[in-house]
């Protein structure tokens, strides 16, 4: 924006009113205003700061016309800074203006100025600028003035500098070598003139002496004024054989025209190199235009070139062909996709992409994997943009799983991309073809460790434990150091354990913990299985060896209240009974008798956050409810936001609001400015239920969110928006069903959900609606909304049978409402 | 960044020794010590050629120069084995470039070399 201008005040203002003026001008970057204050100041007296001030206030002025790129006023402006000596306090901004401007000559002159005067240039800047004097003397012949004698250096510069000249001369007018090494060996080699010497030097080594030169010409170093000479010399110098191609798109044209010449490139070379590149630079059009001309030129090559221009151009296709004569389909095909491409035309890419895999020849020993990278290019496609619609005849797929499955078949041997697959099953919750996919790959690849990785997980998902332990088995002899599977494996057998414990077989279960020691590491004892173990073993009247076991669990998962927690609700998760139970609660209440840390309350939260645990919230909650004196006393702790948040969610899943509201009111006492802390006391007051927030609530977490976005804090503001959306607050519960949700519907519940759904589709809902009910029918419509809803939160969860009960009944509902009322009906119920 | 076929100027169909041969020959000329940017670009090319199917990728998915490059490297490898001369104009010109660039690389005008004089 451009800085309001106040005109100077009159002289009759007070001088320290002034000084005021100026100094605030010039402080805010009002550069012409402190220009015409201290202007007026020195008229009334000299003082040495003030002209130091306005000399600043000149530089800001000119700084400011050269980010315009008005270069020549900017050297003007800093002209009326110099000193009685001609000099600047800072010369190189100066000659840049000056160079950037053209005025070569007259930055030569000034630099020259500080030849001999070492004083008058700030240390920093000496070497700098002797360069750029060196370098602008030898572009810029300069003649001593016999009428303005200056310091002997200056002489002896303006010497080197005819020296340089007259070298580079004779090099260019073809004298032998030894003439120009005379006049060479007249630079010294440590004045700023050294580089002529090195170029010239390295020149003359010529095509034999390339090493040589190349160390030397790394004495020129970048930020030389040099280092485009020595770049150009590097290129001369690098091919034997001809002029690397490599080196000459690097360059210049002022460069490639310096190669050219010392390479003695034929003009009819040169000539075509400048047309190409003139035709590039006009487009693609013209460049199409010029090579398909060319006749002398090797024609494969340059069929190939314009080829590969079509997509840009594919109007031209026609011409190609007459030219060139026919494209085969593929390539026909795959330069049409790649023009749709180009233009953003995602439909007609598909298309053009089907068609091209279709047309690959199925005689090419690559046809299978030509079509799986054009496959999996579509999967790639389908992943950006939702025009992309997948298998035309089993319309609505997901298009992504379709080319993927596309891909597979044509190129199965493609890791990758089966995994790929494998990922975009379980992400889309199916998890039938994600099973039957592992067990498939998984005998095909049988050493690949990310494969068998999947195949224990498949195997774990399905409760297959003989099965996932062979997988694992298999996995650990080529990745022995892999924690996951390990703890995985541990994590089922102790699960299995409490099932068989709730089935009252402790043998069968001492037998499964008995073997799960096997997935451990020696230096990495697990505490879930060693507590689990003890406790078998104590209850099934098990005496030392249990004792020691269940000791060494507690120990490992923090001691004190917090591995006596684990214990505990290890007994609840296994519904345990009797005296150890009564044992094991009073262990954990003497623990609580010393204060919490913050790593203990932590541990906790592990035990709490395991699948079995929010599975038996009851249980636990009954537990938890004992720990509540403990757990206060640590609400006070200075916890960091990303602990909060696992805190917080621990809470809000048990139900456990009351603590989250003690765990909130302190954080804000000890920070009112972190808004997480607002957020997790608004949850804990409503119980995490949105229908219970205020209107000013509502506002507030509205704002919250959107200041979460400003700050580009998308985990806060998503977390915020599910709140708000009616979500749970807690992630784990975000993929489980949500309490009640009705296996059958009456009238009311179908009437409840329609305007749930309804209510939160984004656009003129109805409408949408029935424009899909229109362009696919009633029934095609229903199935297009079972697809869109399976990725909703809520639809995600839903039986397959009542979403699709509730999709038919939202499309009839859209087709007998045709007024565009409908939408505006539900959004007033919803009000 | 390039695609490799230009990277390396060698045709869509060229075989594995082919590209292998090009590769080794401009990391020997352009070592990664001396020229890091360089060596990362042709690393990177020869990872795309050396597997077959991201080769593939390469060639059906994207478009290349490597045909025109070939042609400019046809082009420049007519010149003679010996050094000609540059004229006069071009030595000119070319010192004149490098003062431009040195005082243009320097800093952006008017920023960093406007604050320095206060």
């Amino acid at each position: 924006m451009k800085k309001p201008y106040r005109r100077a005040p009159a002289p009759s203002a007070s001088i320290d009113a002034l000084v005021a003026r100026a100094a605030e001008a010039l402080r805010q970057e009002r550069f012409r205003e402190a220009i015409d204050l201290f202007k007026l100041l020195l008229r009334q007296e000299p003082r040495p700061e003030w002209k130091r001030a306005l000399a600043d206030a000149y530089h800001g002025r000119a700084r400011d016309l050269a980010a315009k790129r008005m270069f020549k006023e900017a050297a003007m402006v800093l002209e009326n800074a110099l000193a009685p000596d001609g000099t600047l306090h800072d010369p190189l901004f100066y000659l840049e203006c000056l160079i950037r401007d053209g005025q070569q000559q007259k930055a030569a002159m000034h630099a020259l100025i500080y030849i001999g005067r070492d004083a008058a240039l700030p240390v920093d800047s000496r070497a700098a600028l002797e360069e750029l004097t060196a370098a602008l003397l030898v572009a810029v012949p300069l003649r001593p003035d016999p009428t303005r004698p200056g310091p002997a250096e200056r002489t002896r510069w303006l010497e080197l500098a005819a020296t340089s000249r007259e070298a580079l001369d004779a090099w260019v007018s073809g004298a032998p070598a030894e003439e120009v090494e005379r006049h060479l060996n007249r630079i010294s080699l440590r004045s700023a003139f050294r580089p002529v010497r090195l170029l010239l030097k390295s020149l003359l080594g010529g095509l034999q002496e390339t090493d040589r030169s190349r160390r030397l010409l790394e004495a020129i170093t970048p930020g030389s004024p040099f280092l485009a000479f020595r770049e150009a010399v590097e290129a001369v110098i690098s091919g034997e054989q001809g002029i690397d191609a490599e080196n000459w798109h690097r360059l210049t044209r002022v460069q490639q025209a310096f190669v050219a010449e010392a390479r003695g490139l034929p003009a009819s070379a040169s000539q075509f190199l400048a047309h190409v590149a003139d035709a590039a630079r006009a487009g693609p059009a013209a460049l199409y235009n010029f090579l398909s001309k060319q006749t002398d030129q090797p024609q494969a090559e340059i069929r190939s070139a314009c080829l590969n221009l079509l997509p840009q151009i594919p109007d031209r296709l026609a011409q190609f062909e007459q030219r060139f004569g026919p494209l085969s389909p593929l390539e026909r095909n795959r330069i049409q996709a790649l023009a749709a491409e180009r233009r953003d035309d995602w439909d007609r890419a598909e298309r053009f992409w089907r068609a091209a895999a279709s047309s690959v020849p199925s005689e090419d020993p690559q046809a299978g994997l030509m079509r799986g990278v054009i496959f999996r290019h579509l999967a790639d496609l389908a992943a950006a943009h939702p025009q992309i619609e997948g298998d035309p005849d089993d319309f609505p797929s997901d298009p992504i799983i379709h080319y993927l499955e596309q891909s597979r078949e044509a190129d199965p041997d493609y890791v990758p991309a089966v995994l790929k697959l494998i990922g975009q099953y379980r992400k889309d919750d199916r998890p039938k073809d994600w099973h039957r996919l592992a067990e498939e790959v998984v005998q095909r690849f049988p050493d690949n460790s990310a494969v068998l990785q999947q195949a224990t997980e498949s195997a774990v998902a399905r409760k297959a434990y003989k099965k996932a332990a062979g997988f694992a088995r298999r996995l650990l002899q080529i990745d022995p150091i892999n924690a996951g599977v390990r703890r995985q494996m541990i994590e089922l057998q102790v699960a299995h354990a409490r099932k068989q414990m709730r089935a009252r077989r402790p043998d069968l279960a001492t037998r499964e913990l008995g073997t799960a020691y096997e997935w451990e590491r020696p230096d990495a004892p697990n505490a879930l299985l060693r507590i689990a173990h003890g406790l078998i073993g104590l209850q099934a009247g098990e005496g030392e060896w249990a004792e020691a076991r269940l000791q060494e669990g507690v120990a490992l998962a923090g001691g004190g209240a917090a591995g006596w927690f684990h214990a505990a609700l290890e007994t609840e998760l296994m519904r345990l009974g009797g005296g150890l139970v009564d044992r094991l609660r009073k262990e954990l209440a003497q623990a609580r008798m010393e204060p919490p840390t913050r790593d203990a309350v932590l541990s906790v939260m592990t035990a709490l956050g395991q699948p079995e645990a929010t599975a038996n919230r009851k249980a636990v909650a009954s537990l938890l409810l004992g720990m509540r004196p403990w757990l206060l006393h640590a609400a006070a702790f200075d916890w960091l936001p990303a602990e909060f948040h696992v805190l917080a969610e621990t809470f809000a899943r048990f139900e456990a609001f009351n603590l989250l509201q003690e765990y909130a009111r302190a954080a804000r006492q000890r920070d009112v400015t972190n808004l997480t802390w607002r957020f997790y006391e608004i949850v804990a007051r409503t119980r995490g239920d949105v229908e219970r927030l205020s209107m000013s609530e509502m506002n507030e977490l509205t704002k919250m969110a959107d200041a979460a976005v400003d700050r580009k804090d998308f985990h806060a503001a998503n977390r915020i928006e599910r709140f708000l959306s009616g979500e749970s607050v807690t992630s784990s519960d975000r993929r489980r069903s949500p309490p009640g949700l009705p296996n059958d519907l009456n009238g009311e519940a179908m009437e409840m959900l329609i305007e749930a759904f309804v209510s939160s589709m984004a656009k003129g809902p109805a409408r949408d609606v029935r424009a899909l009910a229109e362009e696919f029918g009633p029934e095609g419509a229903a199935s297009v909304m079972v697809e869109r809803l399976r990725d909703s939160p809520l639809g995600g969860e839903m039986p397959e049978r009542v979403l699709r009960e509730l999709c038919a009944a939202m499309v009839a509902q859209a087709m007998t409402a045709n007024t565009p009322g409908r939408g505006g009906t539900v959004r007033r119920r919803r009000a | 960044m390039r695609d490799p076929f230009t990277v390396f100027g060698v045709h869509e169909d060229a075989s594995d020794a082919e590209i292998r041969h090009r590769y080794l020959g401009l990391v020997r000329d352009y070592p990664p010590d001396r020229s890091p940017e360089r060596f990362r670009e042709y690393r990177a090319a020869y990872e795309a050629l050396s597997d077959e199917r991201r080769r593939l990728e390469t060639k059906l998915l994207r478009t290349n120069e490597a045909a025109l490059a070939r042609l400019g490297a046809a082009a420049l490898n007519a010149a003679p084995p010996v050094l000609a001369r540059a004229s006069k104009r071009t030595v000119a010109a070319l010192l004149t470039e490098g003062t431009m660039r040195a005082v243009t690389d320097r800093q952006p005008p008017g920023e960093d070399a406007g604050q320095r004089g206060r």
